[in-house]
């Protein structure tokens, strides 16, 4: 495996702590009142900073922790189709809410 | 002609089965977990009220806190995978049972939270809640399914690592903490999607 520099252990513990802040942020924007003008009925804001935050976190988990950062780069393409279509889906949720909001 | 014995080591690749193996099985978990989401969201959106009132009921705390402990058994996991190769078998097998008693914790509130929803009357069938508890039931559900699923080959390896002989496969570790990383990451959309989107004119009283 190509990576056995030193500062790999830092790398985790960045990702942990980047993984527990971003945890922090979505709970506390879910809490956040953001004005009802802004709003759609199933609230397109606070569905967009959850997706938005969760994606950031998925692709850190991906890249650190599951060692796609130093692995063969077969294997990336091989799990982005996957991964590129579920981030489509969920980003799906934000395109019905704006539908909901347009209609 | 190369022989038969080329071939075990994957000379095109430089993969080991194993580990290619396991992303191709992620592959389909996550298109399994895809047609959860997809149902979910399209549901949802017919239905905000009754989704709305749904996760308004759920615990936000012990959703949190079990993302916290699934955060931190990955770090473990991690750990444990690079001790295993840097040769640390002491330091391996701390955190590959640390990466364990964190999969235990995810259960054990897990559990808790069921038994409150179980306490309140709020099952698949309830009146007005039917959808949203299904599927809160369903995703969570086959979420805890995957814990368990992990607990089984971690204990094996644990328990190997624990014996004179030890437990020297990184890359069988690594496979498995592929797995648990997954684990770790479809908790990460289930979280925000179901505990907290919560629509805002139900929440609000609007």
């Amino acid at each position: 495996m190509g990576h056995d520099h030193g500062n790999v252990i830092k790398e985790y513990m960045k990702v942990f702590y980047a993984l527990m802040i971003l945890t922090l942020l979505t709970v506390g924007a879910a809490a956040m009142p953001f004005p009802h003008d802004w709003g759609t009925p199933g609230d397109i804001l606070h569905v967009t900073i959850g997706v938005v935050i969760a994606v950031i976190k998925v692709i850190a988990v991906m890249y650190i922790f599951m060692h796609l950062k130093f692995d063969n780069p077969m294997i990336r393409f091989f799990v982005y189709v996957p991964v590129f279509l579920f981030f489509v889906l969920s980003f799906a949720l934000n395109f019905l809410e704006s539908w909901a909001y347009v209609h | 002609m190369s022989s038969a014995l080329n071939l075990a080591h994957e000379p095109v690749t430089k993969i080991p089965h194993g580990k290619l193996a396991m992303w191709a099985f992620l592959a389909s978990e996550l298109m399994f977990f895809s047609g959860f989401f997809g149902a979910f969201i399209v549901l949802r959106n017919a239905n905000y009220e009754i989704f709305g009132q749904g996760s308004a009921h759920l615990s936000v705390p012990m959703a949190l806190t079990n993302t916290f402990i699934l955060i931190a058994s990955s770090l473990t996991m991690a750990l444990s995978i690079y001790n295993l190769e840097k040769g640390n078998r002491g330091n391996a097998r701390l955190f590959l049972g640390l990466t364990i008693l964190g999969a235990f914790g995810f259960l054990i509130v897990k559990y808790f939270e069921y038994s409150a929803k179980w306490h309140d009357g709020l099952f698949p069938h309830q009146e007005g809640h039917t959808v949203f508890y299904s599927f809160y039931f369903l995703m969570t559900g086959f979420h805890a399914l995957h814990v368990i699923g992990g607990i089984i080959p971690m204990a094996y390896m644990f328990f190997k690592m624990s014996t004179k002989k030890g437990y020297d496969h990184p890359v069988k570790v690594e496979v498995l903490g592929l797995y648990w990383h997954f684990v770790d990451l479809m908790w990460i959309f289930i979280f925000p999607a179901l505990y907290l989107m919560i629509p805002y004119h139900t929440a609000a009283g609007h």
